[in-house]
């Protein structure tokens, strides 16, 4: 594995420098077309199937609310914006994480907004929180990516999903870290408005390496709605009212960061 | 020639004796000496020790573990292990605490059954940590249970043992993608000392 890290690394060190004499003379000047490109969004909720995530104290499991959330989040998104909406799951089954950031990718999604429900040890861990990417900075092919930063709008079309040749999965391993302010800006607003609505405690916007948001090209944010671990929130999080309250929540972010854009 | 016979018999018993003796004795040692020690140390540990007892320092060595409390961050706890021979050994038995648990009444992040079945530090600074498979089976993981088990690892091993600057996690010898769903454990992690209360 070290190995192949190395010769990961040397891979993308001679792109980068073969990308950086090519890309470097197009002016970086064509980025405005990124509001027109924003026709999709992608609602991935959590887990699903064998796979079920945290569960709670009266049986109550992530699965199942994160698909009931991501379902009403679709309805008002469709009912009150012109965008296509894609889920990631729409029913019980399992889905990989790496099938969900393909999912995204292959939509050539704009947004991408994971659900989850949270998990802790202690029981009475309590509120709610919105996570974007960090990435380990350690990684010598993240820090040579950087450049991608000035350059995101032409990552989709620069990628080709259905290679399977080495490098293009670097590039699409290391594609959300284009996106990190966009998503930490996304982040911000959504959990404002989860905070203004559901009076859960605020946790805050956080960053974590999250398998799900690696591999996604668009800015990309996973809410965690509330713990499904503390007794008091699982009722929360299984009745219909409290879902909805989540999916206005999120539909609010939302729509402030289409405005901020606009 | 019966008489003989008897003699032989005899001596046959007699060194067969002595030999289950010897061996009873080396059962009896196998079994109690690692316990003993252990309760040395323990004894040891709670003794005020006299400054610069050249003895103790060589034999034990202190480490900061990561607990949670019920503010959900992870708190640290010192704890005294036997030090040496080597770092990856000292590493292993850190871990080893870390999962039995807290002396302090917090709790310990990771399922309790889980065994570190061995750690690797390699010179360029990637400690390559191998658990058992009850790391997966033991919790039902939600993204905040997964964060304070994986950091409570990594924080460990980083802060203890200063060759060591990034950690990744297999499970059974193997890669894994994550633990429970949520952290990504195919590439090496550095610290994030934002999950310990200060």
């Amino acid at each position: 594995m070290i190995i192949l890290r190395i010769k990961r690394a040397v891979l993308i060190a001679a792109v980068v420098a073969a990308a950086a004499a090519v890309v470097h003379p197009v002016p970086a000047a064509a980025a405005p077309a990124r509001t027109q490109d924003l026709r999709t969004i992608v609602i991935d909720p959590g887990h699903g199937g064998l796979e079920t995530g945290a569960k709670g104290r009266f049986g109550n499991l992530e699965k199942d609310i994160t698909l009931a959330v991501s379902l009403k989040l679709k309805a008002l998104i469709e009912k009150d914006m012109d965008f296509e909406v894609v889920l990631t799951r729409d029913r019980d089954v399992d889905v990989s994480n790496e099938n969900r950031s393909a999912i995204a990718n292959n939509h050539k999604a704009g947004l991408f907004i994971s659900i989850h429900a949270n998990g802790a040890v202690q029981r009475k861990a309590a509120g709610s929180e919105t996570f974007f990417l960090s990435l380990n900075a350690t990684d010598e092919d993240t820090r040579r990516l950087a450049y991608l930063e000035n350059n995101s709008t032409d990552l989709q079309t620069r990628i080709d999903p259905s290679s399977d040749n080495d490098l293009m999965m670097i590039l699409w391993d290391m594609a959300q870290n284009a996106y990190i302010k966009q998503s930490s800006r996304l982040a911000e607003l959504v959990q404002g408005e989860l905070d203004a609505m559901l009076g859960t405690r605020n946790r805050g916007i956080k960053q974590a390496p999250f398998k799900v948001l690696t591999g996604v090209a668009c800015p990309a944010i996973l809410v965690e709605t509330a713990f499904i671990s503390n007794p008091d929130e699982e009722q929360k999080l299984a009745s219909d009212e409290f879902q909805t309250k989540v999916a206005e929540a999120i539909y609010r972010g939302l729509s402030l960061f289409l405005r901020g854009r606009g | 020639m019966a008489k003989k016979r008897k003699g032989r018999i005899s001596k046959q018993a007699l060194v067969l004796s002595v030999l289950g003796l010897v061996l009873i004795v080396l059962v009896v040692i196998f079994f109690t000496g690692g316990g003993g020690e252990k309760v040395k140390r323990f004894v040891e540990a709670n003794v005020p020790k006299a400054p610069g007892a050249p003895e103790a320092q060589a034999a034990t060595r202190v480490v900061t573990l990561f607990f949670l409390s019920d503010d959900d961050l992870l708190h640290k706890e010192t704890r005294e292990i036997a030090a040496g021979p080597t770092m990856a050994d000292e590493a292993e038995r850190a871990l080893a605490e870390l999962i039995r648990g807290s002396e302090e009444g917090l709790s310990s992040p990771l399922p309790p059954a889980t065994k570190v079945r061995q750690v690797f530090i390699a010179k360029d600074g990637l400690a390559t940590v191998d658990l058992s498979r009850e790391v997966v089976e033991g919790f039902s993981y939600g993204s905040t249970a997964e964060l304070a088990a994986v950091y409570a690892v990594v924080d460990t091993l980083v802060s203890n043992f200063k060759p060591v600057k990034k950690v990744i996690i297999l499970v059974e010898g193997a890669e894994r993608e994550t633990l429970g769903g949520h952290v990504d454990l195919t590439r090496p992690f550095l610290p994030d000392y934002s999950l310990v209360a200060r």
